[in-house]
């Protein structure tokens, strides 16, 4: 039997048991963001197509799958859903910047080695593939803290009515900088395992600091891991800003 | 007196973000005259020429354009530091292998034997970004420090900490003889967890009990995705794309695995603790029933999303070697097996790292709030 089945398999029926509906449609969301990225990559092969404005899409699919299909359409994932798209188009901007700056397009030499048969005359514009991979790695996390964030001020605010938009928006940093520490190390240690093998090259072959620093394939990962890192602190004030903004000028919280 | 006490912890702010400030000056000037340091020579680009345009069409029909740029630059370091260089420089319009450069950027090459009375030439190495690498991880540590206060700093820390304790267990791997990687890395697993979530939330009670299910979690994941991949004899897994390593990639591939999932199953662990703690506090009569289903509640909660974040952040790496594949016309199957098999691994037995450690952290916290019952 194929090993990734029979995980396929275990992740599901562990979903199932422990998370009942909820954990089904969880899996199903995995499922689904799966084929989303296939598709947006596939698209990415036609050289006139954005591979930005391609990004943005696919965020904004992955984050209605996130956001409104494992929980469920309402104001809190509503808030949520704007907060991720805003700091994803953002932070777009900022790493398409970084990616162009530090030259970290396309393959290193490290990754190349075992594909000498392919024709890299691509035609597609790498760096901006190289800052889609950056923010894709990371809307996992950001639609997750946003709906972290934006889900106890509702419940504040349904609590205490009378608080100023100010007050909300700083609770909403309170509860924000409580999940910086655990996001963050979420994705350091998810991106530190895939790097593993790297590491372990660069110090086989006794690498100096100054050879690690500049080598292609560890900036883009030194790139990678702090441009989440500003993703996961980013999220914060602009999701707390979106739902203190929403709850006090159309007061939705009260109705519920 | 209070006054007194809140004017000083002002200046303290005042004073570490004017350090902080300095040693970002400084660490940016060094970056910018840090030439001497290294061994390989340097060149500044002077002089930009295009000297070519070649539009190609490959076997598949991927249309690209090959420049050839002529550079003129100067070397900064070395024995010939000072003296012109001519460089012939090849790129593509994707720029999937080289970029395009310009006037101001700094390259690694290498020499070519000097001819007498010609100016030197030489082959382009790579180029040298450290200055903006820096510059990032500044902004990096600004935003953290300005969002988070405390717990950003504690975040850069925590990040920090935890590259060092990497660095140092692949270490002594390599250097020593008949180690066992999986060992090293499940000792750095230990070490991580603890410093991290203490430094996430402190020392309490809530978590103790969040790294006893984290270290549970982890290890069952570990033995589920080994067993797994003994029991089907690695079928599907193609370790192709580790092919740069000198080394077996079976256990390098299973140690990325532990310490990958480490940080997603500690955040469970901590979520989970720390609300069914929240509840105790609030409550101190709060029977082990109503702990257990408000804890698999909030666990339903996060399970999704947790599972997400791991997915997007393993499978997203992939994109540019997909695009390679199917530009080269490489069959679906085929393609997706060969660049997504280990990371769809990895996602997968850190999802399930992720869902077992939901029971294992309420079980664990609730051992742990009984504890404190007896007690009082």
């Amino acid at each position: 039997m194929n090993a990734l089945v029979l995980l396929t398999l275990i992740l599901f029926v562990s979903m199932t048991i422990i998370g009942g509906k909820k954990g089904v449609r969880s899996f199903v969301a995995l499922f689904i963001n799966f084929i989303v990225l296939i598709i947006t990559v596939l698209i990415m092969t036609d050289p006139s197509a954005n591979p930005i404005l391609l990004t943005i899409i696919a965020c904004i699919l992955i984050s209605c799958t996130t956001l409104f299909f494992i929980n469920e359409v309402n104001h809190k994932t509503k808030t949520a859903f704007v907060s991720t798209i805003l700091t994803t188009v953002l932070l777009l901007f900022f790493i398409a910047f970084i990616t162009e700056r530090t030259m970290i397009q396309g393959f290193a030499d490290e990754e190349i080695e075992g594909l000498t048969t392919f024709s890299f005359y691509l035609g597609v514009d790498f760096v901006k593939i190289a800052a889609s991979v950056i923010i894709m790695s990371t809307i996992g996390a950001v639609a997750d803290e946003a709906i972290s964030i934006s889900s106890p001020m509702f419940e504040i605010y349904r609590h205490n009515p009378h608080l100023s938009q100010k007050e909300l928006f700083l609770s909403g940093i309170r509860i924000g900088k409580d999940l910086l520490g655990s996001s963050a190390n979420t994705l350091f240690f998810a991106f530190f395992g895939g790097y593993l093998a790297l590491l372990i090259r660069f110090k086989d072959l006794n690498y100096s600091f100054g050879q690690i620093m500049n080598a292609k394939v560890f900036r883009a990962e030194m790139v990678t891991i702090l441009c989440a890192g500003i993703g996961v602190a980013l999220i914060i004030p602009i999701t707390a800003f979106i739902t203190s903004y929403v709850l006090v000028k159309f007061e939705v919280g009260k109705e519920q | 007196m209070p006054l007194k006490k809140q004017l000083a912890s002002l200046w303290r702010i005042r004073v570490s973000f004017l350090l902080l400030f300095l040693a970002f000056v400084g660490s940016m000037l060094f970056v910018y005259h840090n030439h001497s340091f290294y061994e390989d020579a340097i060149v500044e680009i002077v002089e930009t020429s295009l000297e070519d345009r070649t539009e190609v069409t490959d076997g598949y029909d991927n249309q690209d354009i090959i420049f050839t740029q002529h550079l003129l630059g100067e070397l900064r370091n070395g024995d010939y530091k000072g003296e012109s260089i001519y460089i012939v420089h090849e790129y593509t319009a994707s720029g999937v292998y080289h970029p395009e450069f310009s006037v101001g950027d700094e390259l690694f090459v290498v020499i070519d034997q000097p001819l007498a009375g010609e100016m030197l030439t030489g082959g382009i190495l790579d180029v040298k970004r450290d200055q903006d690498l820096l510059f990032l991880a500044w902004v990096f540590i600004f935003v953290l420090l300005i969002v988070g206060k405390r717990q950003g700093f504690l975040a850069v820390i925590s990040l920090f900490v935890n590259a060092v304790i990497i660095s140092y267990a692949l270490d002594v791997y390599i250097h020593t003889s008949n180690i066992r990687l999986l060992l090293m890395m499940g000792i750095a697993v230990i070490l991580m967890t603890i410093l991290s979530l203490l430094l996430i939330s402190g020392f309490h009670e809530r978590t103790y009990a969040a790294i006893v299910a984290t270290l549970l979690g982890t290890f069952l994941l570990l033995l589920i995705a080994v067993f797994v991949l003994w029991l089907t004899e690695e079928q599907g897994l193609r370790y192709e794309e580790m092919a740069f390593l000198t080394r077996p990639p079976q256990t390098v591939f299973v140690a990325g695995l532990l310490v990958g999932s480490l940080g997603a199953v500690m955040d469970v662990a901590v979520t989970i603790s720390s609300s069914l703690f929240g509840l105790y506090e609030k409550n101190h009569s709060i029977s082990n029933k109503d702990l257990k289903s408000s804890g698999m509640e909030i666990g339903k909660d996060i399970m999704g999303t947790m599972t997400n974040i791991l997915f997007f952040a393993y499978v997203s790496g992939t994109i540019p070697s997909l695009l390679l594949y199917f530009m080269n016309d490489a069959p679906l199957g085929f393609a997706l097996s060969m660049n997504l098999s280990l990371e769809l691994t990895r996602a997968l037995a850190g999802g399930i790292g992720i869902v077992l450690t939901i029971p294992i952290g309420l079980y664990t916290t609730i051992f742990f709030v009984n504890r404190k019952r007896v007690k009082v």
